[in-house]
């Protein structure tokens, strides 16, 4: 268990190196700055911002200066002595730097503004997600063959197949415009929330569906829930003790690329209901070509996403007893 | 008389087993072969027995080089094979084919009979490009199959049936050996006779040598004129089939008769079978000494450490039957009775 | 012994040692071909064929894409024209009369059809569409030396007199070395209002031009507007408006530094809310072409429609010094017989008078033999009217005109919020996408498959390691950094064009790059259960090489699986697709796929009135086409993988 966090962990640090440092040559391989795009700069002011941004060193001092807290002065690397003015936070210490183009914000005060939405907006779309899902998943499997069956498993189908900004548009439709029962977007209190969840989870409930499905229909058909049905157990304690446990596996296994997928769609989500969340700004950042903003949101996700597999990972080693981490 | 076909000297296969750290040297190696010689005359057959991980398969994979073999010698009729380049192979590999055991797995599922039995032929140019075809149906009829079915797919077939057409391709470039690794272990029991009957009238016909990995005695006693019998990556007795079969000389050999049921009730109720103790111990850390002796119901019979601390080497023993066992305890009685005795 | 025995039987023939003689097995083999045994690829096809989800499944694909591979032939409408029209028109029904329908050409006027921009048979039939399209045509001159050149005021008369419209000349460098080509622009009519956003490319010498339409209609266009900051400089300019005309003065220095302010180059403004927008600096030229801001009274427009005529007569009196300039430049290669002048103008479609750029190509060439000039046209193409069509789709844009002529279908599916035709834009759309996913399909296909197949056979330390990167990519939220990248690469684009590299060949080439990880998983996986086969240690022993064993035996094996990933992949590279230009990412105007289509729809959800159809049918489509990829692919799964053959 231990070998395996600290396995986990190693790798992730080459991850997030390789992230970081990837896209942060990338970033400073582009020609220009970030200050061209705007109405040409008296040269003085141009010099004030380089400076302020450090735009002004050497790359390899910027990268110091981004990644941790080293310190660095006028010659270079300092390792040993030296006051400690010319320290600076980075990465490491969970400084991701000041945003190019929102002045007077550094992209954590961006981020911890903006990642509380995203959190609601994604947890509760999740909750729905799961919710919808094993629930029609398991009385799909249940009455199987059944119109009923049938119904949800075209419906899992379609929700699979339409991107979810299409299912966005008609839930404003019906919702917003038609029965006028919530607001058509943004923020602010809990009437906003359902609208965007539901559109942002409806996908990933449909898969869910279909996932729990199969998983119960595979389960019912094993030798063990026969066993449980010959002893006489009632069919609801055969399906809450014994099948759902195994039936919802898959689903478990699924939860790790359902974040991803929903941390993902939540850029689009946010964007289409006006909700001032992370994505919206990443996706912001990105159009703006404000790269800091864009980097630290890289980032953080990484971390998000990241963290999250490894615990359902852990998860699923507590659900099914067969599986070792070692080999995961 | 002249010298073997196939001669296969102090044969050793070691497979590197885990590794160190994460790029590091490998934990350990196992042991699948370790110094096996044995030889297999033109036209005879020799069959090799043993448990399941005993080495035989992989002895039989590194005579034809499916596992280049670690050190020792493999000579085909005096030339070394070991080391070959495939080009430089090619060649002997004319004159030395094999059959698999798992007729569903050996037959690529993409290509047709024909296609499946021309392939050696396209590679070894033995025959000219119009005539291969023909070559196949001339193979299938050969093998006991209706030439016919020359365009049909390998999953059209029964397991019998794509045995017999991995014999055809064996047979395609008219070998003089045939190493048959388990050919019928995965077939019903029936086939199984129809396949040994099969290889047994091919090897008449065509004058082949077998090199017959099995691990079914009866199996062997069936078709080979020479058996050895492998334990542990190592031969411990090997013998001509009536001598080995009649007078077993190794207790692992002897245990191992000892187990084929007898079809007389009375004769199998009054039979005392010899049940060895505990498994085969692993082949990647074996046992010091002589590598059967924890297992071994005479171990008692050798006094002192010997079993446990000497290695026995093959020594060839008087009588007939050209008979070479591995065993301390059968060396000591070999000395004890007189020469010819 | 043996060996003499095989030579005496013949070894190289058919029947060898064996029994059958070679009369007996040429009569089997013959009787073999009616045994004809079923391929596994003929066994999965039937039981595709069994499936019936799949089935309809792959009907529906195969008549889709060739709708959308065919989109140049059908007679619709223009994807890429604006209406003024500014709400969005219900479905057309057949049966309703339609006043949009074409009515307004003059009947039986047959045309020779020069290039092939489909969007201009319907945009120039249709009486309703007044915007501004330009077209583009190079016209090419020869004269032989000491003949005064042609061109300057001999070629912009013949615009003028083939568009009946003044142009306003740019020059630019032409694609060979020592050419020049020269592009007419002509002022938009009908009280445009412009507004000008001036966005630098970050490196010298060239700025771009964001001219955002008027309201009403309301589109971008980027007009390239160059500036070489090397070759002379402008040092000051001012446009000055009296009571019949305008006058440009402006004055030439040497002091590079000035340009640096590039402020000015965004707009000069004038009196009477007349703005000149776009003007270009190119050394020691200053050719302009303007837009007229209208102000924002809508009902001053039709002045100011006036004035822009003004403005154009003005500038073709005052500023001579553009034709001055450009006659100068139009020597562009004089090898002592002949000289050549490469030109490039602009004219405007006029819908109201039934052109077509086919009937502005024959004016004009009508226009060059009446004057007894040795100017030839060379080609027209639209401007800003379509994206560029390839030759293959021009030739389908001929078969439509052969076919269809002039007419074109209504509305079927309506109109979205630029009065741009539904049905026809869907099916445009669908065509880039399938395109896109298509191609970054094979993209992915082709990294992973190498990659995957590399791991798999090498094996050992190298496939661990080679494992284990895909295993890091995998825990990479992998859009983030593709987003991150694609707006690196924007800044690129013009660099990347220089290569020849579009935007969109980066495009596919960065989804290919996300989407190959579970390629090389499962191929990896494949060939590394494949090599350890029995059949591939059968042709080693058979002496089989490598590249045989690879072909022969492995690819045809994997290729199955393979062909599976590929119909699951379609469908989720669509939907990124989709995502990536719903974003603003992805594919971008002119061009529609089925993202933009998207963002149409939800620009076109308003609580005053749903129109509904803006949302629906493209849903529709995209739903339809994905769903139909997502069972096919199940379908695909059931009848190839071989997991579920048994071994029977």
């Amino acid at each position: 268990m231990l070998q395996f966090l600290f396995r986990r962990l190693l790798w992730f640090a080459i991850t997030l190196f390789s992230v970081v440092t990837i896209s942060f040559f990338l970033m400073r391989a582009v020609r220009g700055g970030p200050f061209d795009n705007e109405r040409a700069l008296h040269p003085a002011i141009e010099a004030n911002l380089e400076a302020r941004y450090h735009l002004d060193w050497p790359v390899w001092k910027q990268y110091l200066q981004y990644v941790g807290p080293f310190n660095l002065d006028h010659e270079g690397l300092v390792l040993f002595g030296g006051d400690n003015s010319n320290v600076f936070g980075g990465v490491l210490t969970g400084d991701l730097g000041p945003s190019f183009k929102l002045r007077d914000y550094t992209v954590n005060d961006i981020i911890g503004q903006s990642l509380p939405i995203s959190i609601a907006l994604g947890s509760v779309a999740m909750a729905i997600a799961l919710t919808l899902g094993l629930t029609a998943g398991i009385v799909s499997a249940l009455r199987r063959g059944t119109a009923l069956d049938l119904g949800m498993r075209l419906f899992a189908t379609v929700g699979i197949a339409l991107p979810n900004f299409v299912i966005a548009a008609f839930l404003i439709i019906i919702f917003a415009f038609q029965l006028e029962l919530l607001p058509v977007a943004g923020w602010g209190s809990p009437r906003y929330l359902p609208l965007p969840a539901l559109a942002l989870g409806a996908p990933f409930a449909a898969y869910i569906a279909r996932l729990t499905r199969t998983g119960m229909l595979e389960v019912l058909s094993a030798d063990y829930i026969r066993t449980a049905r010959a002893k006489g157990l009632p069919e609801w304690l055969v399906l809450l003790r014994h099948a759902i446990k195994g039936g919802i596996l898959p689903v478990v296994s699924y939860l790790g690329p359902a974040t991803a997928g929903i941390l993902t769609g939540s850029l689009v989500i946010e964007r289409m209901f006006a909700i001032p969340g992370t994505g919206s700004h990443f996706v912001g950042s990105a159009l703006n070509r404000d790269y800091t903003l864009a980097m630290g949101v890289t980032i953080l996700y990484t971390v998000l996403v990241y963290g999250l597999n490894t615990l359902v990972d852990l998860a699923y080693t507590l659900l099914d007893p067969r599986i070792e981490l070692e080999n995961s | 008389m002249s010298r073997p076909l196939l001669e296969v000297t102090d044969l050793h296969k070691h497979f590197p087993v885990g590794h160190k750290g994460i790029w590091g040297e490998p934990a350990g190696y196992l042991h699948a072969v370790d110094g096996v010689s044995f030889a297999v005359e033109r036209g005879q057959s020799l069959g090799l027995v043993g448990e399941s991980g005993c080495g035989k398969s992989t002895t039989a994979r590194a005579v034809v080089g499916l596992h280049p073999a670690t050190s020792g010698s493999i000579r085909y009729e005096g030339n070394e094979l070991v080391g070959l380049s495939r080009r430089r192979m090619l060649p002997y590999r004319r004159k030395m084919q094999m059959i698999f055991q798992d007729p569903y797995a050996s037959l690529d599922p993409r290509q047709t009979v024909g296609s499946i039995l021309t392939e050696p032929l396209r590679i070894h140019r033995t025959v000219k490009p119009r005539q291969r075809r023909l070559r196949a149906l001339a193979l299938l009829d050969a093998v006991g199959l209706n030439p016919r079915q020359v365009n049909r797919y390998p999953h059209e077939f029964s397991g019998g049936q794509r045995q017999r057409i991995g014999i055809a391709r064996a047979l395609a470039l008219e070998p003089d050996l045939i190493i048959c690794d388990e050919p019928v272990s995965a077939l019903d029991v029936s086939i199984q006779a129809q396949i040994l009957n099969l290889l047994a009238d091919l090897q008449e016909r065509f004058g082949l040598a077998y090199l017959f990995i099995a691990h079914d005695l009866a199996v062997v006693r069936h078709l080979c004129q020479r058996v050895a019998v492998m334990y542990l990556g190592r031969i411990v007795e090997i013998a001509d089939r009536d001598e080995l079969f009649e007078n077993p000389r190794h207790p692992y050999t002897k245990a191992l008769l000892s187990a084929i049921p007898v079809a007389d009730p009375v004769v199998e109720r009054a039979r005392r079978r010899i049940v060895l103790e505990g498994d085969v111990p692993s082949p990647f850390n074996p046992p010091s000494g002589c590598s059967f002796h924890p297992r071994c119901h005479l171990r008692g019979e050798v006094e002192g450490e010997r079993c446990s601390t000497e290695q026995p080497h093959l020594t060839a023993l008087a009588g007939a039957g050209r008979r070479e066992a591995s065993c301390h305890l059968v060396q000591l009685e070999e000395a004890r009775v007189p020469v010819g005795g | 012994m043996a060996s003499k025995h095989k030579e005496a039987a013949g070894y190289d023939s058919g029947s060898g040692r064996f029994d059958l003689d070679a009369g007996q097995l040429q009569a089997l083999l013959n009787e073999a071909k009616r045994f004809k045994g079923e391929s596994l690829w003929q066994d999965a096809w039937r039981r595709l064929g069994r499936n019936r989800g799949a089935w309809w499944s792959l009907v529906f694909l195969t008549l889709f894409v060739g709708l959308s591979f065919f989109a140049p032939v059908l007679p619709l409408p223009s994807p890429m024209a604006l209406d003024p029209q500014s709400e969005p028109q219900p479905p057309f029904l057949p049966w309703e009369a339609s006043p949009r329908l074409p009515e307004n050409l003059p009947p039986g006027r047959s045309f020779e059809f020069g290039t092939g921009a489909t969007s201009s048979l319907g945009a120039f039939a249709d009486n309703a569409w007044r915007h501004r399209t330009f077209l583009d045509f190079q016209l090419r001159a020869e004269w032989l030396p000491g003949d005064p050149p042609p061109g300057g005021d001999e070629l912009r008369d013949l615009v003028k007199a083939a568009s009946g419209r003044s142009s306003a000349v740019f020059v630019k460098d032409g694609d060979e070395p020592g050419t020049v080509i020269e592009r007419h622009a002509v002022p938009l009519r009908d009280g445009d209002r412009a507004r000008v956003e001036y966005r630098p490319t970050g490196f010298d010498g060239t700025a771009q031009v964001l001219v955002v339409g008027r309201d009403a209609g309301a589109r971008e266009a980027w007009v390239d507007f160059e500036v070489d900051l090397d070759r002379g400089a402008l040092e000051s300019y001012e446009v000055r408006t009296s009571g019949d005309g305008i006058e440009l003065v402006y004055t030439l220095g040497d002091e590079g530094d000035q340009l640096r302010d590039r402020r000015y180059l965004a707009e000069v403004r004038g009196a009477d809310g007349i703005t000149v927008t776009r003007l270009r600096i190119d050394g020691e030229r200053v050719p302009l072409s303007w837009s007229v801001d209208g102000g924002a009274d809508p009902a001053g427009l039709d002045g100011q429609t006036d004035a822009a005529d003004d403005l154009v007569a003005a500038l073709e009196s005052a500023d001579q010094i553009d034709l001055q300039h450009l006659s100068e430049l139009q020597v562009v290669s004089q090898d002592g017989e002949r000289s050549i002048v490469v030109r490039r103008q602009a004219v405007p479609a006029i819908g109201q008078e039934g052109h077509n750029h086919a009937d502005l190509a024959r004016a004009v060439r009508a226009e060059i033999a009446s004057r007894g000039s040795r100017a030839a046209l060379l080609e027209m193409s639209h401007l800003d009217g379509i994206w560029d069509l390839n030759p293959l789709d021009r030739a389908l844009v001929w078969v439509r005109t052969k076919v269809f002529g002039l007419w074109q279908t209504g509305p079927l599916l309506g109109t979205d919020n630029k009065g741009r035709d539904l049905l026809a834009r869907i099916v445009w759309g669908s065509r880039i996408s399938i395109q896109v996913s298509l191609v970054a399909t094979l993209c992915s296909l082709l990294i992973g498959v190498t990659y995957g197949a590399f791991s798999g056979l090498v094996g050992g330390r190298t496939d661990n390691l080679m494992m284990r990167i895909v295993d890091v990519l995998y825990s990479v939220p992998f859009i983030f950094v593709v987003i991150f990248l694609i707006t690196l690469i924007n800044e690129y684009r013009t660099d990347l064009a220089d290569y020849g590299i579009g935007y969109m060949t980066v495009f596919y080439v960065v989804i290919g790059a996300i989407y190959w990880l579970t390629m090389a998983r499962v191929v990896r996986g494949q060939v590394l259960s494949l090599k350890n086969q029995e059949f591939v240690e059968a042709a080693r022993v058979l002496g089989a090489s490598t590249p045989r064993i690879l072909f022969v035996h492995l690819v045809p094996n994997v290729l199955s699986i393979v062909i599976v990933y590929l119909t699951l992949t379609i469908p989720a590279v669509m939907l990124f697709e989709a995502f990536l230009s719903f974003l603003g990412l992805g594919v971008e105007p002119p061009k529609v796929s089925w993202g933009l289509l998207a963002v149409d729809g939800t620009e076109a959800i308003s609580a005053v009135k749903t129109f509904w159809w803006v949302v629906v049918f493209p849903a529709m489509a995209m739903g339809s086409t994905l769903l139909a990829l997502n069972i096919l692919g199940d379908g695909l799964r059931d009848a190839l993988d071989p997991k579920l053959r048994g071994k029977d």
